[in-house]
C-alpha cells in the first residue's frame, strides 16, 4: 500500500514537473544574427539554479515568441525564466503588488500604470547606466528614456522602464490590387489623403473602414486617430502638454484635432456604414471590408498589429500593403510617428533579474523575436535582415526614420482618462458630433480626479 | 514544488486541520476545562455542553467575519480616501458621485433594471410554469426555457449581440425593419430603449430560474382547493389568479427578490454589450470603470450598491424563512 502511494506521488511529480527545457528556435551560428552579442553575454553571466518570474499582457502567440527569446537567456545563464501572461494584466499586477507577491519583472503595456506603480515604490530603478545605454542605442533614445522615467515615492525622477517590443500606429492599410485597378496613388500629404477620400466617394466607393468596438474598451481606435491628428496639426509640445493636462482637454487645439478625426468618420459616405455603424463595429472585424470584392472600403487606419486579424492566407504586398499616415503639408511639423510599446520593469529585484534586463540590451534578444513576427524595435544595433517578413521591416524603417516619435497619449494619461473618459468621449463624439461637448466632458472628469 | 503536490498538500493540511481542531478542542474542553469527574462532574458536563456549540460554530463565525464583516468595514474605510489611497478626504468621494452626471444616469438605469427585470422574469416564469403544467411536451418546453441558465452572462451577451446586430442579414430587429422597408438602425445606440434591450438578455437568462421554482410551488398546491373552486364554478382565470397565485405568493416574492439582488450585482451584460456607452451604465458597470484606478471612488460606489441591496436582502431572507416554516 505504502509503495503504491509513493509511486503515485512520484508519477504526479513527474507529470507536474516534467516541462522540458525549451529548444532554441534559431540554431546558434545561423547567418545574419548577432551571435557575438550572445556569446559575449553568455560568457559574462552565470545564474545557474536561479528562477525569474515574468508577467505581462502577452498571450499566445506572443507569449510563445517571448518564451523563444527567453530560452536563449536560459541557455546562456542556466537560469529558469517563467513567463505568465494575462489578459487582465493591468488588474493582476496591482493586486500582486499589493499582496506582496509581485513577480521579478512586469511587462507594462501602459506607462500610466507603470508610473502609478513607481509612485508607490513597487518598481526598482534601472539606473543611469541603462538610461545612457538607451540614449546611445535606441532611435529617438531620449524619448524612450523619458517615457520610462517616473517619479519615485520621494518625488525624484528615475528611469524604471526598459522598452522592448514597440508598435507603430501611424499606418494606413490598403489593398494594392484595388488601388491599381482604380488608378489611385499613395497620398504624400494629409491634404492629398483627404482629396483621395473625396475622389473615392466620387467614384462610387467608400474610402474608409472604421471600427471603434472593443467590448468594454470601445472607443480606443478613435483615440489613435485624434492623437495622430494632434501630431499633424500642432507642435509636439502641445501634445506633451495635452498628456499632462497642462493643455486642457477642451482647449481649441484639441477640439480641432477631434474634429479633424470627425472629418473622416462623420463626412457622409466616407466611413463604411456611417458614423453610427463605426461606433459599434468591432475593430477586429472592421478591416474585413478591404478584402471584399468589390471592396467595402479602400483604406483602414490601424496599428502594426492589425494583420493578425486579416483573413487567413492574406499576403503582404499582394492582398494588403500599408503606407505612412501622411503629415500635413500646410503645417511644417516634419514626419511625426505615433506608437506604443511595452516596457520591462523590475518589480522584485535580484541579480538574475538585472541580468535579464542586461540580456535585453543584446541585439540577439531583439533579432530572435524579429525573426518570428509582430515585433518592432527602436534598437539601432540590430540586423534588419533578420525580420521574418518584409512588412515588419518596412514598418521598422518608418519607426527609425521618424522626426518626432510620440507615445500613444491615451496610454500615458491617467487611467480614468486614457482608458475611460477619452474612450467614452470619442464614442459620444462619433455618434453625436459635438466635439466641444465631448472634450468638456473629458476635462470635467479630469478635474474631478483627486 | 509542483502545483499538483501543492494542491494535494493543501487538501491534506486543510482536512486534517479541521478534524484536528474539533478533536483537540473537544478534548481540551472535556478533559481540562470542564472535566466530567470530581465533585462538580454534573455541573461541568452541563457547562461543557453550553460551550460546545460555540466551539463548533467558531470556525464558521471566524471565517464569516474574516471574509464578510472585515471587508465591509475595510471597504467603507477605503472609500474615505483619494485615488492615491494616502489622503483622507472624508465623504468627498460620495459628494463627488452625487455631482457626477454618469453616476446619476447609472442610478436611474439601475432603477429601471430593478423594476423591469425581476417583474418580467417572474411573470414570464409563472406564465410558463402554468402553461406547461399539463402539456405532454411540457418538460421539453421547460428544458428549452431553462437552457439559457447554463450560459454565462458574457456568453449570453455575445449571442444577443448577433440578435441586435445592425446588419439586416444577422440582426433580427433589423431584418424585420428591412422586411417592411425601413432603414437599419443600431438598437444598442437607441438611447433609453437600449437599456431595455440589455435588460431583456437578463430576463431571457432568469426566466428559467423563476419557472423552475414557481412550477414546483404550483405542484405543491393541494388539489382539494382547486377542485373545490372548480366545483363552485370558477373559470380557469379565477382558479389561477384567486386560488393558485395567493397560495404561492411567498414563493413569488422569494423569486422576485432573489432576482432583484442579482440585478443589483450584474455588470457583465452592460460591460460586454456597450461598455457603458450610449447612456447604458448601471451601478456595477460604473464601479468597474473606477476599479483598480481609483479605489476610493470604486469602493464608494460599491457601498452605495450594498446599501441598495440590503433592504431587499433582508426582505428576501424573511420571506424565505416564512416559506420554510
Amino acid at each position: 500500500m505504502k509503495t503504491k502511494f509513493y509511486a503515485g506521488v512520484a508519477t504526479l511529480a513527474l507529470l507536474a514537473g516534467g516541462a522540458s527545457a525549451q529548444d532554441l528556435i534559431v540554431e546558434p551560428g545561423t547567418d545574419g544574427f548577432n551571435w557575438d552579442s550572445f556569446e559575449e553575454f553568455s560568457a559574462a553571466h552565470d545564474f545557474s539554479g536561479e528562477t525569474i518570474t515574468v508577467t505581462g499582457p502577452w498571450l499566445q502567440p506572443d507569449a510563445g515568441m517571448l518564451r523563444n527569446v527567453l530560452a536563449y537567456f536560459e541557455d546562456a545563464t542556466g537560469a529558469t525564466v517563467n513567463y505568465s501572461g494575462s489578459d487582465s494584466f493591468e488588474q493582476d499586477i496591482v493586486i500582486a503588488v499589493q499582496a506582496n507577491s509581485a513577480p521579478n519583472i512586469a511587462v507594462f503595456p501602459q506607462p500610466g500604470l507603470a508610473s502609478d506603480m513607481a509612485a508607490i515604490g513597487a518598481l526598482a530603478p534601472l539606473g543611469q547606466e541603462t538610461a545612457d545605454w538607451m540614449i546611445e542605442n535606441y532611435a529617438a533614445g531620449q524619448s524612450w528614456v523619458d517615457l520610462g522615467t517616473f517619479a519615485n515615492p520621494d518625488g525624484e525622477q528615475e528611469m524604471f522602464g526598459f522598452f522592448y517590443k514597440v508598435d507603430v500606429k501611424s499606418l494606413v492599410w490598403y489593398s494594392p490590387e484595388q488601388f491599381d485597378e482604380m488608378g489611385y496613388e499613395i497620398p504624400e500629404t494629409l491634404e492629398d489623403l483627404k482629396a483621395l477620400s473625396a475622389q473615392m466617394v466620387e467614384d462610387g466607393g467608400t474610402p474608409w473602414c472604421i471600427g471603434l468596438g472593443s467590448g468594454a474598451a470601445t472607443g480606443w481606435p478613435a483615440t489613435d486617430w485624434v492623437e495622430d491628428m494632434m501630431l499633424r496639426l500642432h507642435e509636439p509640445e502641445v501634445y506633451d502638454g495635452w498628456i499632462t493636462n497642462d493643455v486642457p482637454f477642451n482647449d481649441p487645439r484639441v477640439v480641432e484635432a477631434i474634429e479633424a478625426y470627425g472629418e473622416f468618420v462623420r463626412t457622409d459616405g466616407w466611413a463604411q456604414g456611417g458614423a453610427e455603424a463605426s461606433a459599434t463595429t468591432d475593430f477586429r472585424d472592421s478591416p474585413a471590408g478591404l478584402f471584399q470584392i468589390p471592396p467595402a472600403c479602400y483604406m483602414h487606419k490601424q496599428a502594426s498589429f492589425i494583420p493578425s486579424f486579416f483573413p487567413e492566407g492574406s499576403e503582404f504586398g499582394f492582398d494588403y500593403d500599408f503606407f505612412y499616415f501622411p503629415a500635413s503639408s500646410e503645417r511644417d511639423l516634419g514626419e511625426p510617428v505615433l506608437g506604443a510599446g511595452t516596457q520591462f520593469a523590475i518589480t522584485n529585484d535580484s541579480p538574475a533579474t538585472r541580468g535579464l534586463i542586461e540580456f535585453l540590451k543584446a541585439p540577439i534578444a531583439h533579432e530572435i523575436w524579429m525573426a518570428q513576427s509582430g515585433f518592432l524595435t527602436p534598437h539601432t544595433g540590430v540586423n534588419l535582415d533578420t525580420f521574418g517578413d518584409d512588412s515588419l521591416r518596412a514598418m521598422n524603417e518608418i519607426l527609425l526614420n521618424a522626426t518626432t516619435f510620440r507615445f500613444d497619449a491615451s496610454d500615458v494619461m491617467p487611467g480614468e482618462i486614457g482608458a475611460g473618459a477619452f474612450w467614452t468621449g470619442m464614442v459620444d463624439y462619433t455618434t453625436q458630433g459635438d466635439a466641444q461637448a465631448a472634450a468638456d466632458a473629458i476635462q470635467s472628469r479630469w478635474d474631478a480626479m483627486r | 514544488m509542483s502545483p499538483i503536490l501543492q494542491g494535494i498538500l493543501t487538501i491534506i493540511i486543510g482536512v486534517g486541520g479541521c478534524v484536528g481542531y474539533f478533536y483537540a478542542s473537544n478534548l481540551i474542553l472535556d478533559k481540562f476545562i470542564f472535566p466530567a469527574r470530581g465533585q462538580h462532574a454534573g455541573r461541568n458536563i452541563n457547562r461543557a455542553n453550553k460551550v460546545r456549540p460555540w466551539l463548533f460554530l467558531f470556525p464558521a463565525i471566524f471565517a464569516l467575519s474574516l471574509y464578510l464583516v472585515y471587508p465591509v468595514i475595510g471597504s467603507f474605510y477605503r472609500s474615505l480616501f483619494d485615488r492615491s489611497g494616502m489622503n483622507f478626504i472624508g465623504l468627498g468621494n460620495y459628494f463627488d458621485l452625487m455631482n457626477e452626471g454618469t453616476f446619476r444616469t447609472a442610478v436611474f438605469n439601475n432603477m429601471l433594471w430593478v423594476l423591469f427585470v425581476p417583474a418580467m422574469a417572474t411573470f414570464l416564469g409563472l406564465l410558463v410554469a402554468q402553461l406547461t403544467d399539463r402539456l405532454s411536451w411540457g418538460n421539453i418546453a421547460k428544458s428549452l426555457i431553462f437552457m439559457p441558465m447554463a450560459i454565462s452572462f458574457v456568453g449570453a451577451s455575445l449571442i444577443w449581440k448577433f440578435v441586435y446586430s445592425a446588419n439586416p442579414d444577422i440582426g433580427i430587429i433589423n431584418s424585420l425593419r428591412d422586411f417592411i422597408g425601413l432603414v437599419p438602425v443600431d438598437p444598442i445606440q437607441v438611447s433609453f430603449w437600449n437599456n431595455f434591450f440589455l435588460m431583456f438578455i437578463l430576463v431571457w437568462i432568469q426566466t428559467g430560474f423563476a419557472m423552475v421554482i414557481l412550477s414546483a410551488a404550483l405542484r405543491g398546491i393541494p388539489e382539494e382547493t382547486i377542485e373545490a373552486a372548480i366545483i363552485d364554478g370558477a373559470n380557469p382565470f379565477q382558479v389561477f389568479f384567486s386560488i393558485k397565485v395567493p397560495q404561492i405568493m411567498g414563493t413569488i416574492i422569494v423569486v422576485w427578490t432573489t432576482i432583484t439582488i442579482l440585478v443589483l450585482k450584474v455588470f457583465d451584460i452592460v460591460y460586454t454589450m456597450t461598455g457603458g456607452n450610449f447612456g447604458t451604465h448601471i451601478l456595477p458597470s460604473y464601479m468597474m470603470t473606477y476599479m483598480f484606478r481609483d479605489d476610493g471612488r470604486a469602493t464608494a460606489v460599491a457601498f452605495v450598491i450594498m446599501i441598495l441591496v440590503l433592504p431587499v436582502m433582508v426582505w428576501n431572507i424573511r420571506q424565505a424563512r416564512k416559506e420554510m416554516r
